[in-house]
């Protein structure tokens, strides 16, 4: 997903990861992400992301609960949060192992 | 109405009409839940947001002649201030100027052939009320006369700075309105004419912006090669220095050229 997305990586990454969570509307999304990861999106980079999300058939909205419409990981989003996850962890470790070699 | 709704509904105005009629309904109540009034940064975010939006609409393919119809009218900017700039030095790098209108006139008549489908629809009459945008230019260069007119009176002797800039920025607007127009029109036609000759058209189009953008490059560098004094002179456009002046000609092509590029690469790649 990093290259297809580009700059909107990380707020798509975002998205993916709370909406791991369970289908969530727009405003129920940023205050997760608030919470968990403590980033804000604003309502641009959201509904950017969002938009960008659906149209790669990682995410799909449901339908409108008034005004608000949740949205929920598909199985081609799940696939690739976890794809994405297993990267951060590889890299992870990488670092954590690299740095506790490294010489004082 | 309060001042908050109306804030809302001006954000959500900001962004294009498809964008608004699939997120609008959600959006508007996202950013009342996150009390957008109370927090500039976030409006600023939803601004910016808008312009991506816009931009993606532009770049998005429900019309294939979008993008080479503003990078067409950036390109004729460039090319009237390109004209403007050389006017006073047609014996300096003649060769550079000309392969730049031949280049110029082959990409835009690669541009009226990619079109010439759509207008053969237009003139047709198949084109519903897609007839109705081309009163938009027509509006446009009676304003544009109009200012003209007004400013010619307003300063009736000597050159005058202020006046050209009018006249300047009255004209591009009558670009806008031009490519506005077309956009419009090819998204209501968007199925006229072959994909093949879409896109062999726009290919020639790119190939011929980028021949009038090296041409403008090496024009410029001759004059700094033959006549120095020019180069360094003061005879730009709206009586700035020379090189400021090509330097800006010099980039509106290069960006014009690297849109049609990618309306070439997109309609390739399509293919």
């Amino acid at each position: 997903m990093g290259e297809e997305m580009g700059r909107w990586a990380e707020p798509g990454l975002l998205v993916l990861t709370s909406l791991a969570g369970g289908p969530k509307h727009g405003y129920a999304i940023t205050t997760d992400i608030t919470e968990q990861a403590g980033v804000t999106l604003g309502p641009g980079t959201l509904y950017a992301a969002l938009q960008r999300l659906e149209e790669r058939g990682l995410i799909e909205g449901l339908p409108a609960e008034g005004r608000r419409r949740p949205y929920r990981l598909t199985a081609a989003g799940a696939a690739e949060l976890t794809g994405q996850a297993q990267r951060m962890r590889r890299l992870a470790a990488l670092s954590l192992e690299r740095l506790r070699l490294r010489p004082a | 109405m309060s001042g908050d709704l109306r804030l809302v509904r001006a954000l959500v105005g900001c962004y294009p009409p498809t964008w608004r009629h699939r997120y609008g309904e959600e959006y508007a109540q996202l950013l009342c839940d996150m009390q957008v009034h109370r927090r500039p940064r976030l409006v600023v975010d939803s601004l910016l947001g808008a312009v991506r939006a816009h931009g993606g609409a532009l770049m998005s393919g429900d019309s294939p002649l979008a993008l080479p119809v503003w990078s067409a009218a950036l390109f004729t900017a460039a090319g009237i201030g390109f004209a403007k700039l050389t006017e006073d030095f047609s014996r300096i790098a003649a060769t550079a100027r000309i392969t730049m209108v031949i280049a110029s006139a082959m990409a835009l008549l690669a541009l009226a052939t990619a079109a010439a489908p759509v207008a053969a629809v237009l003139v047709r009459g198949r084109a519903g009320g897609a007839w109705r945008c081309l009163v938009v230019p027509l509006a446009a260069v009676a304003l544009w006369y109009a200012v003209i007119r007004i400013v010619g009176h307003a300063v009736p002797t000597g050159p005058n700075i202020a006046a050209f800039a009018v006249i300047a920025v009255a004209g591009l607007g009558v670009l806008a309105a031009t490519a506005w127009a077309a956009t419009r029109i090819s998204r209501q036609v968007p199925v006229a004419g072959s994909d093949r000759l879409r896109t062999v058209a726009v290919t020639a189009m790119a190939v011929g912006m980028a021949g009038a953008t090296i041409s403008a490059l090496v024009w410029g560098l001759r004059v700094r090669t033959v006549d120095a004094a020019v180069f360094d002179g003061g005879q730009g456009l709206v009586a700035t220095p020379f090189i400021p002046s090509w330097i800006a000609v010099l980039s509106v092509l290069c960006a014009a050229t690297v849109l049609s590029g990618i309306a070439a690469r997109r309609l390739l790649t399509d293919a």
